[in-house]
């Protein structure tokens, strides 16, 4: 898989791309600003751009500008932000813009190698990776007694959330050791409970989770 | 002095029955002169207010100025006179009132004459007079004066009556031509003064500038044979009577002005407003113009009750100054009309009636302008304190952070690269990530809660959003605001309601938050409630003492905090900032 990095940072943007040659992937080029990376993205067309959300000159929202000017520009080019903030609002920004190839993690989650392998190739495949402190603020937000989400077991909002992260069953099931059977049972459960319509597709109903969550 | 009055009072009743008499016995062949009560009336009105106003200003040349002119008057009179040197006299001096009007009316109300055109047009009549004296030396009683039992000119040398009346001619000529100089020159100046200086000179200005106009067309008649018979000096008699008598009601008013001064006194007893002290001295000293200033010890310099700092004005300015002080320090200035530098006793017993009060609104005018530069100077510290937790987070993202975070990929290699044997190095290394993602966690809550970029990113809607998300209990966000606000108003909304949160979600025992936020256009209004025990307020050492810094962010921007905090029904923190 073909990746291409974009970060201020040489630090950074360099180690990073040497752990992401470490796990396999083949990195194309690195870029220190957004324009660099869409010139790079243009030129090489990855299958995923890694993009630092905070870049020059205003060193703001830079990086979600570069996803969005990519995913305008380059439909098939999966994106993963990398925050050192936990911003759900930017997140849910992101996925909003389309769930397909689309990622937001915290940049310190590069020190697992295996979970940044598996997000980046997720992302590259389509799939969508929303970071688990986003996650958890979302789903372990105060709400009102009558929320339906106090409804779920602890077991299905554990389900919920790694629903949430963009997980498919067979992941999720692999990480609660339960069989996928399991899983889509719960997951029956909370949209049920939720009033969600079902989605048999993975990558669909992260929009739908998220929005619940952020909504209630 | 007062024997020097009588002496010249008795003079003068004694001048105006001989010329009263006189004026009556004119010859019959005079049917110009306005008649002895118009006669009587100038004189007397001339030596009278001369006489009076000499002794109430010693110092002002006009008193003795008209006293001379009247007497010059009634001797003009004896030209009436059948004896030879009285009559000589009389025609000599005929006119010499003339030359005293002039110098009277060009010179009030100081007494002295101004310039060199005033000095000028003074020096000429003077000299005019000259002419009157050199036509008696060629022009026989008769062709001089009077029909046929007047006097006999006792200084003729030559019979020349052509000359004499050719001269004569000259000199009604010359004085016409004076008149009307001076008339435009008092016009001018009335034109040129300040409404003070009006005030001062109205009437007597008025007077003097009729009694030009009716002397100058009573000479005019008089040369083209008199057409208009004695209407033109009827008129001119009555004008000049009221001279003096406006000057001298001029003087009493001065007088009675500083007898305002006492009322002046009572009134500076109650309370005043600044801008009541300003009115009041202005009332008192009849200058609508009038502007005070206060001496500002710590920045040696005079500045005004709304804070702006003004100089002494200089001599050419269009401005005068008296200065104010008690104990030999200065305390105000009040900056005024130049035409109350003739009134300086006025203005000095204004100044002693009003010390205190004007030193009390010094004082309070340095507290003002204390509190303003106090309010900048909060403000300032904010802004410097915003500044620096911007500059702190930056570095932190940019340094700390990165570093932390380039420890953990190199830690993650490391991972990678321990061998299936190196077992127990593994738990190690996960141990270190462990603790090096606590660490992380750790510093981003830290940066967040110095400085919210998103705040700075996004505004304050979306990151009071945020900061609901987070909140420790399910709070409600209303948002009526769709424009960016000054960065150090939205900062101060977005600190406020985050403390205040949170000093919800620590004391008030309640089930939720209501965030409401609203702008008029004109004023942020940051409401934030809860349903708990109430019962917080500002600065105690309950619940709610972490209030007094809100309460400072939002009064250093000119804002408003308060607390309604009833026990057992919920707390309401309101913070109203305006946005300039």
């Amino acid at each position: 898989m073909r990746v291409a990095v974009g970060d201020d940072a040489v630090i950074l943007r360099e180690g990073l791309a040497r752990l992401l040659q470490e796990a396999g992937f083949e990195v194309v080029g690195v870029a220190a600003d957004a324009d660099e990376l869409l010139e790079l993205v243009d030129r090489s067309e990855p299958d995923v751009a890694i993009v630092d959300i905070r870049m020059p000159p205003t060193h703001t929202d830079e990086g979600l500008r570069a996803a969005k000017a990519i995913r305008e520009a380059h439909p098939a080019v999966g994106i993963l932000v990398l925050s050192q903030h936990v911003h759900a609002r930017y997140a849910i920004e992101l996925l909003s813009s389309g769930t397909d190839g689309v990622g937001y993690l915290l940049k310190e989650r590069v020190a697992d190698l295996d979970e940044l392998s598996a997000s980046v190739r997720r992302v590259g495949q389509g799939g969508s990776v929303l970071d688990p402190a986003v996650v958890s603020q979302l789903v372990g937000r105060r709400r009102q007694a009558d929320n339906p989400l106090e409804h779920l077991t602890d077991r299905e909002r554990e389900v919920l959330a790694l629903m949430a992260e963009g997980r498919s069953n067979k992941a999720i099931a692999d990480r609660l050791f339960v069989s996928e059977h399991t899983v889509e049972k719960h997951i029956k459960n909370i949209f049920g409970t939720l009033r969600l319509t079902h989605s048999p597709d993975d990558h669909r109903r992260v929009l739908a989770v998220v929005t619940y969550l952020d909504s209630g | 002095m007062r024997a020097k009055l009588f002496l010249l009072v008795a003079a003068a009743v004694g001048a105006a029955a001989g010329a009263t008499w006189l004026a009556a016995h004119a010859g019959a062949d005079r049917p110009t002169e306005p008649g002895p009560y118009l006669t009587l009336l100038v004189g007397v009105s001339l030596i009278g207010c001369g006489l009076t106003s000499w002794r109430a200003r010693p110092d002002n040349k006009l008193g003795p100025m008209m006293a001379l002119t009247g007497f010059a008057w009634f001797a003009g009179l004896l030209s009436e006179a059948t004896s030879a040197p009285l009559y000589t006299v009389g025609v000599a001096v005929e006119y010499v009132f003339v030359a005293g009007f002039v110098y009277i009316i060009l010179s009030f109300p100081s007494g002295e004459l101004r310039g060199t055109l005033d000095r000028t047009l003074v020096a000429v009549a003077v000299g005019a007079l000259g002419l009157q004296v050199l036509a008696m030396l060629f022009g026989s009683g008769k062709g001089l004066r009077c029909g046929g039992d007047c006097g006999h000119n006792l200084i003729q040398v030559v019979h020349d009556n052509g000359l004499a009346l050719a001269l004569l001619g000259l000199e009604r000529v010359i004085a016409a031509a004076i008149t009307l100089i001076a008339l435009v020159v008092l016009s001018a100046r009335w034109l040129r003064a300040s409404a003070a200086q009006r005030r001062e000179v109205t009437w007597v200005l008025l007077a003097g500038n009729a009694t030009l106009l009716a002397l100058a067309v009573t000479v005019l008649d008089d040369l083209i044979g008199n057409p208009l018979d004695a209407t033109p000096a009827k008129v001119w008699f009555c004008t000049l009577a009221l001279v003096p008598i406006a000057i001298v009601a001029t003087f009493v008013r001065r007088r009675l002005a500083r007898g305002s001064v006492a009322g002046l006194v009572v009134q500076l007893g109650g309370p005043t407003a600044p801008a009541d002290l300003r009115a009041a001295l202005a009332r008192t000293l009849g200058d609508p113009s009038l502007e005070l200033a206060y001496w500002f010890p710590a920045e040696a310099r005079y500045v005004t009750g709304d804070g702006r700092p003004v100089g002494v004005p200089d001599a050419d300015s269009s401005r005068r100054s008296t200065l104010v002080e008690r104990d030999g320090t200065p305390i105000a200035m009040l900056l005024h009309d130049p035409a109350l530098e003739h009134n300086a006793g006025l203005v000095q017993s204004v100044c002693a009636a009003a010390g205190l009060a004007l030193e009390n609104e010094r004082l309070q005018a340095e507290l003002r302008a204390r509190l303003v530069e106090l309010g900048a100077s909060r403000g300032r510290l904010v802004e410097a304190t915003d500044a620096e937790r911007r500059r702190i987070e930056r570095n932190l993202h940019d340094g700390t952070q990165q570093r932390l975070v380039s420890i953990a990929m190199s830690l993650g290699l490391l991972e990678s690269k321990l061998a299936p044997g190196q077992g127990d190095a593994a738990p190690i290394v996960r141990e270190a990530r462990t603790a090096l993602a606590l660490a992380l966690e750790e510093l981003r809550e830290l940066t967040q809660g110095i400085h919210p970029t998103l705040l700075v990113e996004r505004g304050l809607p979306v990151a009071l959003e945020e900061l609901c998300r987070r909140a420790g209990l399910p709070a409600h966000l209303e948002v009526d605001l769709d424009v960016r606000l000054p960065d150090q108003v939205e900062t101060a909304a977005y600190y406020f309601a985050s403390e205040a949160m949170s000093n919800a979600v620590k004391h008030s025992h309640g089930n939720e938050i209501g965030v409401d936020v609203s702008f008029d256009g004109h004023v942020l209004t940051v409401e934030i409630t809860d349903d708990g025990i109430g019962g917080a307020a500002i600065g105690g050492a309950g619940p709610g003492s972490g209030l007094r810094g809100l309460a400072d962010r939002v009064e250093a921007l000119g804002g408003r905090f308060t607390v309604s905090s009833p026990p057992g029904r919920g707390t309401r923190l309101t913070a109203q900032i305006p946005c300039a």
